[in-house]
């Protein structure tokens, strides 16, 4: 057998399998469990698995890193664990400082940022708030420290990649 | 007949109004902001104008620019959709004044019904039952203090100028009236630049059932029953249903006399809606007028085979109603999903971003209105509704199960939906024995997560991305797909079960 090992993040959570496909059938293994099904390309957005005599129909996307996969009308978001790299749309990054770059958890419009460099920041602190379809969101900081560095400004379009404020772990000077 | 109508919104509903115009012959001009430009109502459209910046305030909302782009487009009638400029008195006015048919009720109308307590003055007069409170703005405390006491606790503060639950507090007992009414000021001062506040006896646990109306501009004037909108969230309406589960046809007949009623007192035309709180004793008070088309109209349109938005347009061309209330009747049962772009099991927060796969649902009895395509980007600025999802059936059980089968069939993938969640709302059991009251979502789903099967599901997702990365994709042309080899899964359908420890 010729099994190929995968390890996935699913809406965040790390999952080990490993699977082989084979004339029409797939087997998947994950911790002791096994599931072997009929598997069937429909199109490039749908995969047909039948198994148990059920029949599931799956369709999923790339988005980049990202494969959105929805199954009897849930969605789930799967990718590459790289843990040593972070885990991608999965909010906040510790940095090698243990400090914390924050970033907001869907995109939207900057319309207020509440810190400055060098302010010192206690955890629950709002940061910066985000609007989108009419909603405000207050982004806070999961941790003491000082703000090293505010990449936004009021008015800024920003997704939920890229760091709005970057903290560093210290105690503020007295 | 107008030759030409610019729709003065975007997404589903001008989506809808549109279709409307190329089925009546009648052209339509869209207008888009700078984030709307790819929209898919602007494609629809047989013009389209650009009339500024993303914000809703310098586009869909500036008065002046959207007149003068009808104006230019030689567009002999405005429709506003529903929110922005749809109830608003100043805009109907100017349109008047400048001669532009505003598809809607005139502007005096528009008004008084926007006066939260003029129109209870006016409803109260016209016989029409109100929930018992004050009908003018008291001034001091000692008064608010005086008819609070006179009502009787639970009471709730409201904002004169009100809507969408803002400046709104219950208030338990005397000692926190101070501070509910200060706050509830605050509030209304923030949202509608009024800080006017009265106080209403508090209905524990009511249902929202409100009454469809039409009216021409002679004064004929009919219903087209009932709408139960009790499923909200935030209050927001989630799910809506024609016919209420709660009314008999002796209640019915009631609802819809006084609705007729309260739309003369007000000298209302155009399509509005009465909308109603109905208590436990099954007693139903006045809440407000929604002086426009509403989202949740095609439950109506469903359940009486009436155009709604067809009616609008030809009763603001001043054509005679040709509906008689004896002609309507509703038949079957309808519900309405609205599918949002926000993530339930992250507390409903907003979703935007590409939609990088849709699949509609189809069927017999499906109804999808939607503002949206594959590939479309939904916006960060406007309101976060994608689509609606509505389905017909014979009764009401077969309508949830078809509505369930239908939101498992609705796929839209690169952002987050609460589609999942309407379905386990559809599925929970005190709603399918029409047993929902406006408490109803607080009540059973103060959060929302994985659920049943949803083990099995995710394994399955792990499956589907592991064989996607094994085996080649084919290109979008040669897919193989026949029709004969798709099986669709039954819905409510669990997955077999993952045998334990392989061979391999």
């Amino acid at each position: 057998m010729n099994f190929t090992d995968f390890d996935f993040l699913v809406d965040g959570e790390p999952r080990k399998i490993s699977a082989e496909s084979r004339d029409g059938t797939l087997v998947v293994r994950e911790a002791g469990l096994v599931l072997e099904t009929e598997v069937r390309r429909i199109s490039a957005n749908e995969i047909l698995f039948r198994f148990g005599g059920r029949t599931a129909r799956v369709h999923l996307v790339r988005d980049g890193e990202r494969t959105h996969v929805a199954v009897d009308g849930r969605e789930f978001v799967v990718s590459e664990h790289r843990p040593e790299t972070g885990r991608p749309g999965e909010g906040d990054e510790r940095t090698a400082e243990a400090g914390l770059r924050v970033k907001s958890p869907m995109p939207g419009k900057v319309t207020l940022v509440a810190v400055a460099e060098g302010d010192a920041v206690r955890k629950n602190q709002t940061l910066v708030v985000v609007e989108a379809m009419k909603m405000e969101n207050e982004i806070k900081t999961a941790i003491d420290g000082v703000v090293a560095k505010v990449h936004v400004a009021v008015g800024d379009l920003v997704d939920s990649e890229k760091p709005l404020v970057e903290i560093e772990r210290r105690s503020p000077s007295p | 007949m107008f030759r030409k109508i610019l729709i003065a919104n975007r997404g589903e509903i001008a989506v809808r109004v549109i279709r409307a115009c190329r089925e009546m012959g009648i052209g339509s001009v869209a207008v888009y902001s700078e984030a709307d430009a790819a929209s898919l109502h602007v494609q629809l459209a047989d013009e389209a104008v650009a009339i500024g910046p993303a914000p809703a305030a310098e586009s869909y909302l500036d008065m002046k620019r959207i007149l003068a782009a009808a104006q230019a487009a030689g567009a002999e009638a405005i429709h506003p959709g529903y929110g922005f400029l749809a109830e608003n008195a100043a805009f109907a006015r100017l349109c008047e004044k400048k001669g532009v048919q505003f598809i809607g009720p005139n502007s005096a109308a528009l008004e008084l019904v926007g006066d939260k307590v003029r129109a209870r003055q006016t409803m109260d007069k016209a016989g029409v039952p109100i929930i018992p409170g004050m009908k003018s703005v008291a001034a001091s405390p000692d008064e608010f203090q005086a008819a609070a006491r006179d009502l009787g606790y639970p009471v709730m503060v409201k904002a004169s100028a009100g809507g969408g639950g803002k400046g709104m507090r219950v208030v338990g007992a005397e000692a926190g009236l101070a501070v509910a009414l200060e706050s509830g000021r605050r509030e209304a001062k923030s949202a509608f630049g009024d800080d006017s506040v009265y106080l209403e006896k508090c209905i524990e646990e009511p249902r929202h059932v409100e009454v469809q109306v039409l009216a021409d501009n002679r004064g004929h004037t009919v219903h087209l029953f009932e709408r139960e909108c009790s499923i909200q969230r935030r209050h927001q309406k989630i799910l809506e249903e024609s016919p209420s589960p709660a009314l008999d046809p002796a209640l019915r007949a009631r609802m819809g006399e006084t609705a007729v009623r309260a739309m003369r007192a007000a000298g209302y035309n155009n399509a509005g809606t009465v909308e109603f709180l109905l208590d436990r004793e099954r007693h139903f008070y006045f809440l407000e007028v929604n002086a426009r088309l509403q989202v949740e109209h095609p439950v109506t349109e469903l359940t009486t085979g009436v155009d709604l938005v067809r009616q609008q347009i030809l009763i603001a061309s001043d054509a005679d109603l040709s509906i008689r209330q004896e002609d309507l009747s509703q038949r079957g049962h309808a519900v309405e999903c609205r599918i949002y772009a926000e993530d339930p099991k992250m507390n409903f927060l907003p979703s935007a971003g590409r939609i990088a796969y849709l699949r509609e649902p189809r069927g017999p009895g499906i109804r999808f209105d939607s503002g949206i395509y594959e590939g479309f980007e939904v916006p960060v600025y406007y309101d976060p509704i994608l689509a609606k999802l509505i389905v017909w059936a014979e009764d009401r059980e077969s309508a949830c199960r078809r509505m369930a089968a239908a939101l498992d069939d609705c796929v839209i993938l690169g952002i987050h939906t609460t589609a999942g969640f309407l379905k386990d709302v559809v599925g929970h059991p005190e709603f399918r024995a029409g047993r929902a009251t406006t408490s109803f979502i607080g009540k059973y789903f103060p959060s929302w997560g994985a659920g049943e099967g949803e083990d099995e599901r995710r394994r399955l997702a792990l499956a589907a991305v592991a064989y996607d990365s094994l085996v080649q994709r084919p290109g979008r042309k040669d897919i193989p797909g026949r029709a004969g080899n798709r099986t669709i899964a039954t819905p409510w359908a669990t997955l077999g079960r993952w045998r334990m420890g392989g061979k391999t």
